[in-house]
């Protein structure tokens, strides 16, 4: 596999988003509060939202 | 309270009492009891299947086989979207297909949040271990001084024992505190539970050991790295950290997490029952031209092989 090659972008770049959005939501929820709860809740319900999205409404083919 | 220090642990039982009228409020079951509560119940079977220690470590197993599972889910996912796009669900072509689409869609789009919760799993089911490890080290060190001693006949105050605790660990709350001989502290001391007052540090539960007869600090147990790895895997796997929404999130990757598995097993067996088709398929086809050599004289019924050919799926 060669790294940042296009194709490497494609297939991983929303999964690699999506962790690392994952992490931080884990993450601030544990060490702040407050706004940080905030941070938490809305970066854990991204990759939520993309796999039911994505499953309820599917992209029709151009 | 429990009977006496030396009884069985799983009988204590916790009460509590009106502090201006010394009435009892509310005498809770014993430990014993609770096990057997629904949620008692529900914590058991997912945490030790009722038997223990080597329940927590066959679960433990299980969790590393869960992770394994997700690692190499991952490493599949690469070869399998080089040529679809992120989020492709093929509803249309057949339901194999469409589940297989959903299994690494939702899959991947969770990977981070099941390694984080199997790991820790993991990680939560060593507590014993790690404790284990904990006391037979670290805390017999402490408490090494004691050991040939009999537990003291007049205690100290609880007070002065809370006052002590409080001065040697001054940025730390005071959450509670164990009477000597309670199941949480050892027949010569007090032990005062204690937490940090930052976010992060009020995860880490470090207590602190008062002298039971002198009411003086004999030490502040700092837990080892390893049981601050475990303080911080607990709420990383149980989720309850951030508020009911951060629950309510819980539940829905829960939710979609057991869909991963279910469509996992699914294919599994879709994927065995089209391997079985296709295998029965090549016999009939490799017997068939024999057949057909037998027959020649009926003429059409050999072309048939073709119309069951595609069937796979």
């Amino acid at each position: 596999m060669k790294p940042r090659s296009p194709s490497f972008k494609k297939v991983w770049g929303a999964p690699v988003a999506l962790a690392v959005l994952t992490c931080f939501g884990l993450l601030s929820a544990l060490l702040g509060t407050g706004a940080w709860h905030w941070a938490s809740w809305l970066s854990l319900a991204i990759p939520l939202a993309t796999g039911l999205g994505y499953w309820l409404w599917p992209r029709k083919k151009a | 309270m429990s009977p006496s220090h030396t009884g069985d642990p799983k009988l204590t039982h916790y009460m509590r009492f009106d502090a201006h009228t010394g009435e009892m409020l509310y005498d809770a079951p014993t430990a014993r009891e609770e096990q057997f509560t629904f949620m008692g119940m529900m914590l058991a079977l997912h945490v030790d299947l009722f038997t223990g220690l080597p329940g927590q470590l066959f679960l433990g197993f299980t969790g590393l086989l869960f992770v394994i599972a997700i690692v190499s889910g991952g490493v599949l996912y690469g070869p399998f979207m080089k040529k679809l796009d992120f989020g492709t669900v093929r509803k249309e072509r057949s339901r194999r297909l469409k589940w297989l689409d959903l299994h690494n869609l939702l899959g991947i789009v969770l990977l981070g949040w099941m390694m984080v919760v199997g790991i820790t799993g993991v990680i939560n089911e060593l507590s014993r271990p790690l404790f284990g490890l904990w006391q037979a080290t670290d805390l017999v060190e402490l408490t090494s001084g004691y050991h040939d001693t009999d537990p003291p006949q007049r205690l100290a105050s609880a007070d002065a024992a809370l006052r002590a605790a409080a001065q040697a660990v001054p940025n730390h709350r005071i959450i509670s505190f164990s009477h000597p001989g309670n199941m949480f502290a050892t027949p010569h001391h007090y032990m005062v539970w204690t937490r940090g007052d930052t976010p992060f540090t009020s995860h880490l539960i470090i207590p602190v050991l008062v002298d039971a007869a002198t009411a003086e600090v004999t030490a502040v147990a700092r837990p080892p790295w390893y049981l601050t790895m475990l303080a911080l895997s607990q709420p990383l796997h149980f989720g309850d950290y951030g508020g009911l929404p951060l629950k309510i999130l819980w539940v829905l990757l829960d939710l979609l997490t057991i869909v991963v598995l279910a469509s996992g097993l699914y294919l599994w067996f879709a994927r065995r029952k089209a391997t079985d088709a296709r295998v029965a398929q090549l016999t009939q086809r490799h017997q068939q031209p024999q057949a057909a050599l037998a027959k020649t004289t009926h003429g059409h019924e050999g072309s048939s092989p073709g119309a069951i050919a595609g069937g796979g799926s």
